[in-house]
Order: C-alpha cells, then sequence, then structure tokens
C-alpha cells in the first residue's frame, strides 16, 4: 500500500511543487493521477522514492516512512519511469540480470528472466539485443519486466505509455491490470486519459501541487473524461475546493 | 552488490565503441612512444661513443700541448636508457661541453640546435603521451559517469532499489578505473617486453625500479583527472556542461598553469641576462691579459741575468715562473668566472625553483618533473652534470699548462712534442642515486596523493547529496 500524509514540497526558489497532498492506494487498485506538466505529478513520485526530501507530510510505503528507513521502504516498491532508457550496451538480459541483482534478488537464471520478458510482450529475438536498438515500446516493456521480476507490492510509474503506440500501449495496460489483479498498489502519473480510463480504480486531478480533485471508477460513469480533464486542468479557482 | 555494480561498469564500458577507440589508440602511441624512444636511445648511444672516440683521437692527434690546452677536450653527456620513457630537458640542453684553459665550459649541440622544429612540438615520449593523450581520455572515461546516467534515467531506476549511494560510487570509481587501466596497463606490459627484446639497451636492476616507479606516477596522473572526472560529474546536472568544465580544468593543468608558473617566476624573480654575465667575464679576462705583459716586463726586468750569468737557468727560472704565473692567472680568471657563475646560478636556481614550485598546483607539472628526475632526464642531473664539467675545467687546466710549460723551448718557440694523453686526468660523474631522485619526487607524489583524495572525497561526498531527478 502506499500512503501520502499532508505530502508537501516547496523547493528552495519558494515552488510550492506538491501541496499537502493526501491519499491512499490500496493493494489491488490502480490510481491515475493526471495534470499539466508542472502540477506536481513527478514531485509526488520522487517524494515516494526518496529522491527528494519531503518539506512537510509523509510518504508511507507498505506502512514504511520513505525518510526515516530509505532503503527498507524501497524492497517494496517497483519503478518504471517516462523514458526507461537502460544500459544501451546491454541486452535485454543484460540489464534485466543487473537491476534484478540490485533489487536484491539473487539466483535467477535465464529461464526466469526469459519468462519476465515474454510476460511483458517482448519477442524472443529481442532478448539478446543489445537494448540501444531497441524502440521506445520495447524499452518500456524492459522497464515493466524490470518492475515485474522484482515482484514487489508497489509500482510506481511515471508517464509510462507516453509516445507508445497504440498495440504497444494496450499490451502495456494489460500487464498494469494484471499486476493490479496480483494485488499490487498501482499508482502511475499519466496524460493519458484514454488508456486511463479503461484501467484506473481512481483518478485525481493535480493543479499547482494539489489534488483539485478525485473520482472513483464508479464516480466517471457516464463522465467525459476529457471534458473533466480539461476542466479541472485550467484555472478555476472555484473548482480547488472539489 | 558491489560486486555487481563494478561488473557492470567494466562491462558497459568495454562493451563501448569509446573503450574500443582508446585501447587501440593507446596501444599504438604507447608502443610507438617507447618504440621510438628506445631506438633514439640506441642512436645517442651511438653517437655517444662516437664523439668520445673521435675527441680521444682529435686530442691525440694535436701537434703540441699548446694546441690541445687551446682547443681542449670535449665531455660528452651520456644518454639515459630511461629517456626512452621520459627525455625531459634532453633535448632541449647540450649534449657536449668543451673544456680549454680559456673558457668556461658550456653544454652546447642540442638536439634542438640541430633541429629547432622538434623545440615546436616537442618529443613524443611515453610521459607526453600520459600527460596530454591518456589524461584526456580518463576524462573521457568519466565525464558522464554519474551526470549521464541521471540523463539516461539509469540513476533513478539503480536508485530506486535498495542501493546505497555510497556503495554506487564506491563501485562506479572501482569499476571505471579498472576499466581505464586495461587500456593504459596491457600497452604498458608490451613497453616492457620491448624493452627486454630491443637489443642494445642496458637496463640494469635500478633502471627496472625507477621504470616502476615511473608507471606507478602515470597511474596516480590519470587517477587525478578521473576522480576530478567523477567529482565534475557528481556536480553538474548535464553532461555536455561536465564534458565542458572538464576541458578547462584540463587546459588549464596541462598548458597554462606551467606556462603561468615560468612567466610569473621571471617577473617575480628577475635575473642577469647571460651577456650581462659574459660581459662581466670579459671585462675581468681583459684586465688580467692587460696586467700579464706588464707584469712579465716587470719581472724580467727584476730577475734578468747579469752579464756573465747563466743564460740556461734564467730561462728554466723564467719557464718556472710563467707557469706558476699562468696558472695563477688562469686561476684567477677560473675563480672570478666561478664566482660569477655561481651567483648567476643561485639567482637562476631560486628562479627555476619559484617556477617550478608555482606550476606544481598542476598534477601535469607534478608528472613531468617527478618523470625528468627519475628518468635522470630533469634540469637538476643537467645542472650536476655542468657543475661536474666546471669542477673539472680547473682540473684539465693545471693538467695543460703543467704539460704546456714542461715542453715549451722558449729559445726556439717550439711548443712541444706530440702530446701523450695517458696522464690526462679525467672527468668523473655519478649520477643520482634512486634514493635521492625519489626524494626529489615525494612533493608530486604527495601532490598527486592529496588531490586524488580531495577530488574523490568530493565526489563521494557530492553524490550522497546528489539530485538524481
Amino acid at each position: 500500500m502506499l500512503e501520502a500524509i499532508n505530502l508537501t514540497k516547496t523547493y528552495e526558489d519558494g515552488l510550492l511543487a506538491l501541496d499537502h497532498l493526501t491519499l491512499k492506494v490500496e493493494p489491488g487498485e490502480i490510481f491515475c493521477m493526471f495534470g499539466a506538466n508542472g502540477a506536481g505529478k513527478t514531485t509526488a513520485i520522487n517524494l515516494f522514492l526518496n529522491f527528494i526530501p519531503p518539506s512537510e507530510g509523509t510518504a508511507l510505503i507498505e506502512g514504511i516512512d520513505v525518510v526515516k528507513e530509505p532503503l527498507r521502504s524501497k524492497d517494496y516498491l517497483a519503478f518504471v519511469s517516462e523514458n526507461v532508457m537502460l544500459y544501451a550496451n546491454f541486452t535485454a538480459f543484460q540489464n534485466l540480470d543487473y537491476f534484478t541483482k540490485l533489487a536484491g534478488k539473487r539466483g535467477l537464471t535465464k529461464v526466469d528472466y526469459a519468462k519476465a520478458l515474454k510476460s511483458v510482450g517482448l519477442q524472443d529475438e529481442a532478448f539478446e539485443m543489445r537494448t540501444k536498438n531497441f524502440s521506445k515500446g520495447m524499452r518500456q516493456k524492459l522497464g515493466l519486466a524490470i518492475a515485474v521480476i522484482k515482484d514487489a507490492p508497489n509500482i510506481l510509474l511515471d508517464e509510462p505509455t507516453s509516445g507508445l503506440d497504440p498495440k504497444s500501449g494496450q499490451e502495456f495496460l494489460n500487464l498494469l491490470i494484471k499486476m493490479r489483479n496480483e494485488g499490487k498498489s498501482v499508482f502511475m502519473s499519466t496524460h493519458d486519459i484514454f488508456r486511463a480510463k479503461l484501467i484506473a480504480d481512481r483518478v485525481g486531478f493535480m493543479r499547482k501541487g494539489k489534488m483539485v480533485m478525485m473520482k472513483t471508477r464508479k464516480d466517471l460513469e457516464g463522465e467525459d473524461l476529457t471534458e473533466l480533464y480539461i476542466q479541472y486542468m485550467e484555472e478555476q479557482p472555484a473548482a480547488a475546493g472539489a | 552488490m558491489l560486486k555487481d555494480i563494478i561488473k557492470k561498469e567494466i562491462i558497459e564500458t568495454i562493451t563501448s565503441a569509446k573503450f574500443v577507440f582508446t585501447f587501440l589508440l593507446c596501444a599504438v602511441l604507447i608502443l610507438l612512444s617507447v618504440y621510438t624512444g628506445l631506438s633514439n636511445y640506441s642512436s645517442d648511444r651511438k653517437e655517444y661513443s662516437a664523439a668520445v672516440a673521435l675527441n680521444k683521437k682529435n686530442l691525440e692527434s694535436q701537434p703540441s700541448y699548446t694546441a690541445l690546452a687551446s682547443l681542449g677536450t670535449k665531455i660528452n653527456r651520456s644518454p639515459q636508457v630511461l629517456s626512452a620513457i621520459a627525455s625531459g630537458v634532453n633535448e632541449a640542453v647540450g649534449r657536449v661541453a668543451s673544456v680549454n684553459i680559456a673558457y668556461d665550459p658550456n653544454l652546447i649541440d642540442s638536439k634542438y640546435e640541430a633541429n629547432p622544429v622538434f623545440s615546436v612540438f616537442g618529443a613524443l615520449d611515453l610521459t607526453y603521451i600520459v600527460k596530454i593523450v591518456l589524461s584526456l581520455f580518463a576524462i573521457l572515461f568519466t565525464y558522464d559517469a554519474i551526470v549521464g546516467e541521471k540523463e539516461k534515467g539509469t540513476l533513478k531506476l539503480t536508485l530506486s532499489n535498495k542501493v546505497p549511494r555510497d556503495r554506487l560510487i564506491l563501485g562506479k570509481v572501482i569499476g571505471g578505473f579498472i576499466s581505464l587501466l586495461i587500456p593504459l596497463v596491457i600497452p604498458l606490459i608490451l613497453s616492457l617486453l620491448l624493452i627486454l627484446v630491443y637489443p642494445s639497451t642496458s637496463f640494469a636492476g635500478e633502471d627496472w625500479i625507477r621504470l616502476l616507479l615511473m608507471f606507478f606516477m602515470f597511474f596516480l596522473y590519470l587517477s587525478v583527472f578521473f576522480t576530478l572526472g567523477l567529482l565534475v560529474s557528481a556536480r553538474t546536472s548535464k553532461s555536455s556542461t561536465s564534458f565542458l568544465i572538464l576541458l578547462f580544468i584540463w587546459v588549464t593543468f596541462v598548458t597554462i598553469i606551467p606556462k603561468v608558473a615560468v612567466v610569473g617566476a621571471a617577473r617575480l624573480n628577475p635575473i642577469p641576462s647571460v651577456h650581462e654575465i659574459t660581459a662581466k667575464k670579459d671585462a675581468f679576462l681583459q684586465q688580467i691579459q692587460g696586467s700579464v705583459q706588464k707584469k712579465v716586463l716587470d719581472w724580467v726586468k727584476e730577475n734578468s741575468p747579469k752579464p756573465g750569468e747563466d743564460q740556461k737557468a734564467f730561462q728554466e727560472k723564467f719557464k718556472k715562473w710563467l707557469e706558476d704565473f699562468q696558472q695563477e692567472s688562469t686561476s684567477q680568471i677560473d675563480a672570478n668566472n666561478a664566482a660569477l657563475e655561481r651567483d648567476y646560478q643561485l639567482k637562476k636556481n631560486a628562479q627555476v625553483r619559484l617556477a617550478i614550485n608555482f606550476s606544481r598546483i598542476s598534477p601535469a607539472s607534478a608528472l613531468m618533473f617527478s618523470t625528468m628526475s627519475l628518468s635522470r632526464t630533469g634540469l637538476d642531473e643537467h645542472e650536476r652534470f655542468l657543475a661536474a664539467v666546471r669542477a673539472y675545467k680547473p682540473i684539465f687546466t693545471k693538467w695543460a699548462n703543467a704539460k704546456m710549460m714542461r715542453n715549451i723551448n722558449f729559445q726556439t718557440g717550439e711548443t712541444g712534442s706530440k702530446v701523450v694523453l695517458d696522464d690526462m686526468p679525467q672527468m668523473t660523474f655519478d649520477s643520482e642515486t634512486i634514493g635521492k631522485s625519489f626524494a626529489r619526487t615525494l612533493p608530486d607524489f604527495g601532490l598527486m596523493l592529496f588531490l586524488i583524495i580531495v577530488f574523490f572525497a568530493g565526489a563521494y561526498v557530492s553524490f550522497l547529496k546528489y539530485d538524481v531527478r
């Protein structure tokens, strides 16, 4: 489970990047966070990863405070970034092997790696290819394979579907659904409202560091998410409390 | 985990195109420079032997001791075997000094005099390759070590795992350094083999120790740039910025500081010009020469035989007096020249020391000074050799004067018989011991270690606080 309690980040230049975010992503739930660039989505992820210290509040992963026990909290967390570059001179196997070892998993064989790579839809012939020859979609899949093999109960995804072709995007979503069904908490920041609508159990709208609206899948039934997105992304002081 | 990080660093580097390029270029340059150095040494050795033999032949062919005294003997500087690795000032300073009864000896006929274009480009020895090319490679290997991972996003991915930052930086340092050493160590081992099999090179036991110390200095020097690269990489957020900063520091270290140090020392501590010293020497010489005629006439006036006295006894007495007088005059000239030279050398040494100490802020200068000391091709060795030549001059002069006077016939004006060199004193010069050379390089070793520690500590602390976003 991922939990933010009054999580706030003000940068040295005075910019309030995240304003008292409070949310909980339960096991078996996909939470999609929307927001324009600079709305605070990536800041929230960076706070969960303890890449930046919070100005106020707490980020918890499986109940572990990420500031107090940063290394332990990372045992329960997998991360997929917007543009997974990886080590270009390494093959998919080599990249997977390295990050698996960093995740503390030992004794896995090529068969295990092949299974993880297949599970994310990567073709067999790509396993021994250097990732410098990979398309963005292939790299994203490999990034997800790294998260899959880590088998952490919480997944953080920072705009993972941006730039993916429709087929790769759909495959990616299927994997997230599979992870949710396995009981993992999935937190995804995205601009991709169409895909998010297909899989999100809850969505949140961020504006200027503040969560301005949160809706469940049920709330969204019959709603035009695009219209909502535009409505909440625009400057609307009245909507801030919604 | 540390092992995995080190392994990853090594594999990532050695599978890259830049490694292959670096390795091939290093191998070619290092082997070429050592081969060229050995071949130069070999031809220097031959030239030296020929010059010594020719000098002996020339001296023996002189018709008289008077001719020999005025021609003088030529002292050739023996080539140093380690000049194959670090040529130092060898090619800039003279290789031969003429020692005669008249002039103060100086080393002349440098390689640069023979071919001035060399002085523009300098020697392509191994030290030069390490100083310029390999230090650039060290930067090339590290400028993006941290910031590059940030740009690729792999740093975020790595640190999203249970990876302590201190272990990650340590792994990167060890792995990166091993990767850098591979293109250096393999060609160096091949160079050692080349030295072993190359004909007519005479590496003594001490030379091997000196060579290994020089190699160790190379490693330290490259470590300075390696850790500096890490530090800058851990302080910047763009690899292009990191590379530009490192390039600027490299240019400052390798070219600007050494040149500014020399110019600055000359401004801060000016010394009289060589022409001034020569003018003073000439003035004294003229003063002595001017008084010679008067003193000889006075002596002759005082000691001339009265009619009926033995002319032959007078001539013998005159010859003895003239020998002593000549010796005294020469000694006076030598003493004056030596005093002027001592004073000049003291001032010049002070200026040189100042320039050296200024330039030692740069690891490139430290590398040059230490390798020159270890290879016995530095300024100190040159000064010691010149001092030995100058110390030999009065010994030679005394011998030549004595021989001249004993063989001159005042009645006939004949200057004597064929020269015999059996009892001619020879110049002796003992090269600096390894202990002294090593002691001389200690400040340079110290500076390198200091910089490595400072840069590494800086990189380490910076990385612990590094913004990975």
